[in-house]
Order: structure tokens, then sequence, then C-alpha cells
């Protein structure tokens, strides 16, 4: 294959001045269970799909706690994910320790991207191979904020996302509705979350209070995790699945997810 | 790419037989394929300019993480294009190199020697196998406090840092650089010389010519991010102002109208002629 | 040759390796009230070199970032803390990612003081303390709420309502108070800190009677030039601190 030589290492651009190791690396994040995000004026939920690997193993955990007013979804490799997140929590934990305030996201933000960054420019480490999308709230402002990286130390702040697989369908459920989160109570936005995730449930499959997982931090709102029992009030007003939603699923991927390397 | 396949372009540490490295130029291309920065240096001021489209309905448009100028130091910003983490870690990097000389000196950094230092470790990586050249190029406006004078520079990835009157890189460079020509920014001392408040609205007269032209970006949302560095802003690196930066843009897009108009008449003298 | 002076170093236990084991050009006390609308720091401006008056007109308040920093002891230390916190605040103001809106400071009152306790006890601990005892005075800005602390050389932090380093501690702190209530007002706070500064003048060796007052209020950060308090040695009681005797029983 012609592309082939530019393609093996992390500090080779090709011809036309791409990454393409970096652009692998975020392959990776296609190919973790779906997660995804949404803010209103008050509050930041996260939504996450969960697999279990087998039949007698739990539901691998997707939504990490790095500090109470910040939680992270993940879709890629845990165990790169799991770095970060133990990066990010030793970070706010030692902000609160040198300023006595949590961490200001958007600082630890920009220190999470950058530590992306150094692992496309120097030959010691592979790139992440994980996304992250970052539910927040600013101790200052109390206001809350999503943010999303990517492999490539590319970093996004958004009202709404969704990664992994079959994200797709998700993002047009949220860009659809998008508009109407910014006043919408708790509640109904942890129902967003879920009637997104739907649509990333594979074919045979269904939403349930075992596979589902919703993380909240909000205006006054420490971390809060909603999984099992706590979920299935909230998985009750969902739309059963088949729902119009469904049908706008057409739209491609790779169209959709060309975007990370974009500048 | 001719020379790509022949095994001399693979690594900054190689020559190719013609005496080019190849993985900076290849480097470059990320600049020229991401958006552009114009950025001009008025007879009493700079100007930093960039246009970004909106490419996504949910993004956050008053993020900072969607922030392509930064400021440096008190008296300086730059503005960034190409890959845009590469141009962050250049921003940081300014952003230390400001406060390394702070700290020697006592006393804020002089433009150009800002503009060197970010030019040497720029190169740094064009030389290494195990690193690789930076994908982004930045515009580097700064005030020098004692001799009260601005300077325009342009950091490119194989680490050049020349000063400029008027410059523009990125996907639209060689459209803008004939655009800034036209401005004669280079006869500093004749009277019909250039001030901010002109230049401000030329950098957004080009830069909306441009998001006009390009038919990728047709009818797609587009935002301007422009600062400046001047008496107005009491010598500061700054935003430019909400107002001033609206009457740049209405004033940019009458400008545009009537040459389009002026182009069509002419086309149809053609025509009848 | 090459494990000489290894060898010197390793060899002389009793004189170990030593850094600043007292301050050399120091300032005197510093002195702090909140009040109904704000909270003022009141210093001399008269540096010492030992009992020597080495300069009469060196500020040791600053602002920064609408935070008052106020410091006694070594006057370099005092300097390279200004530069720390100037740095800190730059760095802090041009971050990658960020955004504030308005003229919000990125650091409030009460972090730079944490900030200093975390710098001020990582110094003593490696046994080179900053030899200093630092007054911050200011805002939260979540909460509009005036802040007024202290951190000394070892890393120790105080909060009240009232603060005194320095001589201040043994002459100050008891007039303070005394005088002190929660809604006294501007001139009142300004009267009671010049009072105490009086005292100090009087009683204190390293203190002057030239001093500057600084106040952080609704309106702002403010500094004043300094100016020379009115003192007389001849007919007065002024330097007799309050409710002492005149006599001895």
């Amino acid at each position: 294959m012609f592309r082939n030589q530019y393609d093996t290492d992390v500090t080779v651009w090709s011809p036309e001045g791409r990454l393409l190791q970096v652009e692998y690396a975020m392959e990776s994040v296609k190919q973790g269970s779906a997660c995804v995000g949404l803010r209103s004026n008050s509050h930041c939920v996260l939504g996450a799909l969960k697999r279990s690997v087998s039949e007698l193993s739990w539901h691998q955990k997707k939504l990490l706690e790095i500090d109470d007013h910040m939680l992270v979804g993940i879709a890629g490799l845990t165990a790169d994910a799991r770095t970060l997140a133990k990066y990010m929590r030793n970070e706010c934990l030692h902000n609160k320790y040198v300023y006595g305030t949590p961490m200001p996201p958007h600082q630890l933000m920009a220190d999470v991207a950058d530590k992306h960054q150094r692992t496309t420019q120097t030959y010691v480490r592979r790139p992440f191979g994980v996304g992250l999308l970052v539910a927040s709230v600013d101790p200052l402002t109390q206001k809350p904020h999503l943010y999303q990286t990517c492999p490539s130390g590319n970093l996004y702040e958004f009202y709404a996302s969704a990664i992994g697989a079959r994200s797709q369908s998700a993002r047009t459920y949220l860009e659809k509705h998008h508009e109407t989160f910014g006043d919408a109570s708790r509640d109904d936005l942890i129902v967003h979350a879920l009637q997104a995730l739907v649509g990333c449930v594979s074919g045979d499959d269904e939403l349930t209070k075992e596979n589902a997982s919703i993380g909240i931090v909000g205006k006054d709102e420490k971390f809060t995790l909603l999984e099992g029992d706590a979920l299935q009030p909230f998985l009750d007003r969902l739309e059963l699945k088949g729902g119009d939603d469904d049908e706008e699923e057409a739209g491609d991927d790779a169209a959709a997810e060309a975007e990370p390397m974009e500048t | 790419m001719a020379s790509s396949g022949s095994g001399y372009d693979l690594s900054a540490a190689t020559f190719s037989p013609d005496g080019r490295i190849f993985q900076v130029e290849y480097a470059g291309k990320a600049v020229e394929n991401a958006g552009t920065v114009i950025g001009i240096h008025a007879k009493d001021g700079v100007v930093l300019g960039v246009a970004k489209p909106l490419y996504h309905k949910m993004i956050v448009p008053t993020t900072a993480s969607y922030k392509r100028i930064h400021t440096v130091d008190v008296h300086a910003g730059v503005a960034t294009t190409g890959f845009l983490p590469d141009a962050r870690v250049l921003v940081g990097r300014a952003q230390e190199e400001a406060a390394d000389w702070q700290e020697h000196y006592g006393s804020k950094v002089p433009p150009h020697v800002l503009a060197d230092r970010l030019g040497h470790y720029v190169h740094y990586f064009t030389l290494h196998g195990a690193l690789r050249p930076f994908g982004a190029s930045c515009v580097l406006g700064g005030y020098d406090v004692d001799t009260k004078e601005c300077g325009l520079y342009m950091l490119e990835p194989n680490g050049a840092a020349y000063k400029y009157y008027g410059v523009a890189t990125g996907k639209g460079k060689q459209v803008a650089k004939t655009e800034l020509e036209k401005l004669n920014l280079h006869k500093q001392d004749a009277e019909s010389s250039m001030d901010v408040a002109t230049a401000v609205k030329n950098v957004a007269k080009i830069l909306i010519l441009l998001h006009k032209e390009n038919k990728d970006s047709d009818g797609k949302p587009m935002e301007l991010e422009l600062s400046w560095i001047c008496e107005a802003s009491k010598w500061k690196h700054a935003p430019i102002p909400k107002d001033v930066l609206t009457a740049a843009k209405e004033w940019a897009n009458e400008q545009l109208e009537e040459e389009d108009e002026d182009d069509e008449e002419e086309e149809e003298a053609m025509e009848e002629g | 040759m090459w494990g000489m002076n290894h060898h010197h170093r390793s060899s002389a236990p009793a004189d170990p390796k030593s850094h600043t084991t007292r301050p050399i050009v120091t300032g005197a006390s510093v002195l702090g009230v909140k009040y109904n609308g704000g909270v003022m720091l009141a210093a001399d401006t008269l540096l010492s070199y030992g009992s020597m008056a080495k300069t009469m007109n060196a500020s040791r308040l600053m602002e920064i970032d609408q935070t008052l920093i106020g410091a006694s002891g070594e006057y370099s230390d005092f300097q390279a803390i200004q530069e720390m916190l100037e740095a800190k605040s730059l760095q802090m103001q041009s971050g990658l990612l960020q955004e504030r809106e308005g003229d919000e400071p990125p650091m409030t009152a009460r972090s730079m003081w944490n900030y200093l306790r975390v710098v001020m006890y990582h110094r003593r601990n490696k046994m080179n303390p900053l030899w200093n005892s630092v007054v911050v005075a200011g805002k939260d800005g979540a909460t509009g709420e005036f802040f007024l602390g202290n951190v000394d050389r070892l890393g120790t932090t105080v909060e009240d309502n009232i603060m005194a380093t320095g001589f201040g501690a043994y002459m100050g702190v008891p007039l303070l108070r005394e005088k002190w209530r929660p809604d006294m007002d501007e001139g009142e706070a300004r009267a009671l800190l010049e009072d105490c500064m009086k005292v100090l003048y009087y009683r204190d060796c390293r203190a002057a009677s030239r001093i500057q007052l600084a106040k952080v209020s609704a309106d702002g950060v403010l500094i004043s030039e300094p100016y020379e308090l009115e003192t007389s040695w001849a007919g007065s009681t002024d330097y007799i601190p309050l409710n002492t005797p005149l006599a001895l029983p």
C-alpha cells in the first residue's frame, strides 16, 4: 500500500500534512461503546452505554468521578482513560491543596489537551486511544461546561455531544433537540441523555438499567452517579425504541466523525 | 508529490538528494490546509485577525477552547493556525519565554526577542528524527516598551521568524497576500500610510472576502476574531472592542458589495463593447 | 583531585549547610482591620539594616490582582514574593483557555493566601524560609465578602478581623482587639490604625512615623502615598499604651 510508509510513526507527516498514526488513534475512540453528554444552564449530564465482556463479567465502568464538580465519560481504550482520569484527579487535588479552591475546569482541560499533544510529537509513546466527554461546573461561576477531548490533542466545548460506536444517531438526536436543553430541568436532561443513548444500542440489544449509566454535576449539585434501580424511573419515561428518532439514523458516521483533525 | 515514496521524506533528520527536508515541507501542508491568519503592522499599532468557521451546530462559540488568538504577555499576542494542538504548544512556549525574560531582566520582552526565541524552539523540532516539526504557524504582534514601537512577525514550521509589514498564512494566504499588497503597507512614512483603525477594517474585509470566495464555506456561519495593540488598547494586547468589530464588518461588507457591482458593470461594459 | 570537593563537604558535619537564619534588611509591623465595607492595611516605610535606618521610603504594601499584600521582615524576600505573585498572575491571566468576563481577577485574596501558605511551608521544610510575615487582604469574588489573613515564615495561616505582624503582634493586637467593631466605618478604621501605628512608632525602635494606608472596598483597591503621622515626644502621652497606669502603683 502506497500510504503505508507514512502511517507507522507518530512523528512523521504525510505528504498531505496529516498525522496518520494520530488519525488511527482516533479510530479507536469509535470502537468504544457510546457516551453522550449534554448541558442546560444549570446542569451537565453524561450518559453511557456499558458493555460486559462475557456473561460472567460485570458491566465495564464508563463514567469516572474526577472531583465533586467534574466527571468523565470515556470511549476507546479503557486503560488509557484510567491514566488520564488519574492525572485529572491528581491535578484537582493539587489545585485544592495549593489554592484552596476546586480546579477550574477550563484550566484542567487545557492541560489534558496538552498532555495528548505531547504524545503526538515525540517518539517516546503512542497517542492516547481514547476520547473523553468531560462534564463539569466552574467552581467560580457555578456554570456547567461540557468538553470533549480527542487523541489529537484537539479540545472542544459543546452544548451537547456524543462519542463512541453508533454515536451518530445520538448526535442526530441531540442536534435536533439541543436548542431546548438550555432551560431543561435536571430530570429532563437525564431523559434526553437516555433517549440519545437508545439509538446507540446494537441491533439485538436494548437499553436497560443494567447497561445504562448516568452521571450528573450541576450548580450546587455535587457529582452523582445513577445506575441500576435508580435509573428505572427515568428509563420508564423513554419513548419506546423504534420511535421516529431512529429513522434519522441514516447519517453516515464517516462524514460526521471526520471532524477531530479539523483546524 | 514527486518525492513521496523516495524514502528521503520520512524523517526531519534526512536531506533529500536535492537538499530539501521534506518532513518540514509536509508539516507546512498542515498549515496550508488550515484557516487563514492575517496580521498588519500599521503606523500606530498592530492588528491580528483570524476567521473561524462554525463547523458544528452544537459547539459553544464563546468558549475559550475555541480561541485562536492568545495573549502571550501584557504587550504581545499571537494568532495561530495549522494543527491547533501544536499551535497551543507554541503559544504556551511563547508565554514561558515572556515570563522567563521578565524573571531575568525585570522588563517586558521585546517582540523581536520573543520571535527569535520562538523561532529557535520551532527550529529544534526540525533537526531530529525522534521529533516532528510543528504543523502550525503563528503571527506574532508585540509592543516594545523601550523603543515604543510595534513589531509583527510570522513563525513558520521551519523555524523562520521574519518581520513583516503585512502577512498572511493558512489556506487563503495567496489571495490575502494579493489584497495586502494593494494596501501599500511598506510605505510607512508616506502620508497615506495606514492607521490601526483602517487596518482593522481591511483585515475584516480580507477575511470576509476569503470566506465568500471559498466554495467549501458557502453559506456556513463564520466568526471573526480580531485583536490589536495600539494607543486605544493602552499598548496592551487586547481583543478589538465589539462595536469597532461590528463597524469594521459592516464597512467590509459594503466595500465588497460595491466592488462586486463594479465588477459586474465592467463585465457588462465588456460585453457591450 | 576530583573527590576533594566532595570530601570537604562530607567531612564537616559540625558545619552543616545552612540558608537564611536571620533577616538582614527588615521592615517592621503591618497592621490590618476589616471594617464595614472593606478591609484596610497600614505599614510604615522604613527599612532597617540591623539597628540602622537604611531607607525611609520603601513601600511594604502592594496590590496584585485587586488583592493587597503587606509584609514585615526581610525586604528582599518580600520583593521575591512580589515577583513570584506577579508572574503567577500573568500566567493565570494569559492561561491558554482562560475565559473571564469583565475584570474578575484570576486569583481571589483567599486563594492567594492559600498559595502563599504552600510556598512558605514548603520553603520552611527545606530549611530555607522566606523571612516574612505576610498580611493578605481583599475580596472574595464569589461571595463578595472581605478577607483578611496572615501567613508567617513557617507557613502558619491565620484568618481574623484584625491582623498585626512584627512588634504589632505584641503591642498592636491588644489595642485593635479593644477598639475593633464589625460595624466601624472607614474613618474609624483609619483612626484606629493610625493610633496603633503611633504607639508602635513610640515603642518599636525599628518603626517609623512615615506610613502608608491601603484599602480594598467596593470601589477597588487604593494604596495611599506615604505620609507623616503627627507625633510628639514632648508633652504627649501618646507613647504610653492605652490602659497603662501613668504611675506605677
